[in-house]
């Protein structure tokens, strides 16, 4: 049965116009620390002399410098540079998405996989159960992610055709944020 | 890793519902907006981050710490679905009419979703379409209408006129079924406008408009009755 009528008090009393107060200031604080944060730009320019994209679909042991040649080489297209482990968990997320763009958008956006922290077996078997065809580097030293100023797993670094690093999303990608980039490129 | 941005916007969605909206009937919610709903908002996102998982990585099921993360998509529908399911278990184990309590508990639900909308901002969860009217996304450089803050705005207007009409008789079924409907019909108007990859209605997209499509048919054989009801009773 639909209830007709109810007693609603509308005047707060003390204690819980104080504890909405203190909630509201919380959030506050909690929404201008969020605001505030430092960004995640990693300054970061490649030099170096240019070398060819690796071959699409493998996995290709890398130093940091020949990576930076790569990235140089790649002038005049924008690039996403993602960089990944088998053991992370966003990464089995974001990892379809970056393969779709790869497929959807390839000619004008290239995809650059960095399998780092990792060993090359489970980097191999982890492109194998994503059917990952976009070129794919192997950080054997661990140089490629320092350079980068790596801060966590997964992240992905987004570069102009100018070769400028435009932003760096730390965490898993989510298609909207993608979606968002790529416009932002084809701009 | 934590994610301050999706920490500080799931607060503001939990406590402004909880502080600032008076659910009507009161007596349906009588241990308050809080604990009646934190359960489902629990089973919600848990059912919607497995649906999110099965959907998008089978392999990964087994696995407890994916599972937990998530920030890496929660499936929306299958995680509302799952806390209607728990609101009406809840009630009748309270002896409420789920209906009602359901109905109750909707301006707080629409609130919650539009504040967790609204908090794109802190989340980056906000571009849309390229546009000069709009904001320009960190780390991007073309200006972006904000979508999210649109699906705000909605939710909000509809927790609003839901909460009003309620309260001015509107039966608990109809609140219930128009505030699905109205959060599916949002959903699917600003799925047209999210960024996506590639050509194609995304799953989230599909689902929505056939939640709208289910909810709209409800809503009219709802109506039928009611009409042939009425009818009914004035040839009698």
């Amino acid at each position: 049965m639909e209830p007709t009528t109810a007693t609603v008090s509308t005047a707060p009393s003390g204690p819980r116009a104080r504890t909405k107060l203190i909630a509201v200031a919380v959030l506050a604080l909690l929404v201008v620390y969020a605001v505030t944060r430092p960004s995640n730009e990693t300054p970061f320019e490649a030099s170096g002399t240019p070398r060819p994209l690796p071959i699409a679909g493998k996995l290709t042991a890398m130093s940091a410098d020949a990576f930076e040649g790569v990235l140089v080489g790649l002038r005049g297209k924008a690039v996403i540079v993602n960089i990944w482990a088998s053991w992370c968990s966003p990464c089995r997320t974001e990892t379809p998405l970056l393969e779709r763009t790869w497929k959807a958008h390839g000619s004008d956006v290239v995809i650059l996989g960095v399998g780092s922290k990792d060993v090359p077996s489970n980097l191999l078997a982890f492109m194998r159960e994503f059917g990952v065809s976009y070129p794919n580097v192997f950080d054997s030293s661990g140089e490629i992610r320092a350079r980068l100023g790596l801060r966590g797993f997964p992240t992905t670094y987004v570069f102009g055709a100018d070769g400028i690093l435009r932003t760096t999303i730390v965490g898993g990608l989510t298609e909207q944020r993608l979606g968002a980039v790529l416009e932002d490129l084809q701009a | 890793m934590i994610d301050i941005g999706l920490l500080v916007s799931m607060a503001i969605m939990v406590t402004v519902p909880t502080l600032f909206v008076r659910p009507w009937p009161l007596t349906a919610v009588p241990a308050g907006v809080l604990d009646t709903a934190l359960g489902a908002l629990v089973i919600g996102l848990a059912v919607g981050r497995l649906s999110a998982v099965a959907f998008d990585d089978a392999g990964s099921l087994t696995n407890l710490g994916d599972l937990m993360i998530i920030r890496s998509g929660v499936e929306f529908w299958p995680g509302a679905l799952a806390g209607l399911a728990w609101l009406t278990h809840r009630a009748h184990r309270d002896g409420v009419s789920p209906t009602v309590r359901i109905a109750a508990l909707v301006p707080a639900g629409l609130t919650a979703w539009s504040c967790f909308e609204a908090t794109c901002l802190l989340r980056g969860g906000c571009p849309g379409p390229v546009s000069t009217i709009g904001i320009r996304p960190d780390g991007l450089q073309t200006s972006m209408f904000p979508v999210g803050l649109g699906v705000a705005v909605a939710a909000a207007a509809s927790a609003f006129a839901l909460d009003r009409s309620h309260r001015r008789g509107l039966q608990s079924l109809y609140v219930v079924i128009l505030a699905v409907l109205g959060m599916a019909a949002i959903r699917s108007v600003a799925s047209i406008w999210l960024p996506h990859i590639g050509s194609g209605v995304t799953r989230q997209h599909a689902t929505s408009i056939a939640v709208l499509i289910a909810s709209s048919v409800a809503l009219i054989v709802l109506s039928g009755r009611r009409v042939r009801a009425t009818s009914a009773a004035e040839v009698e």
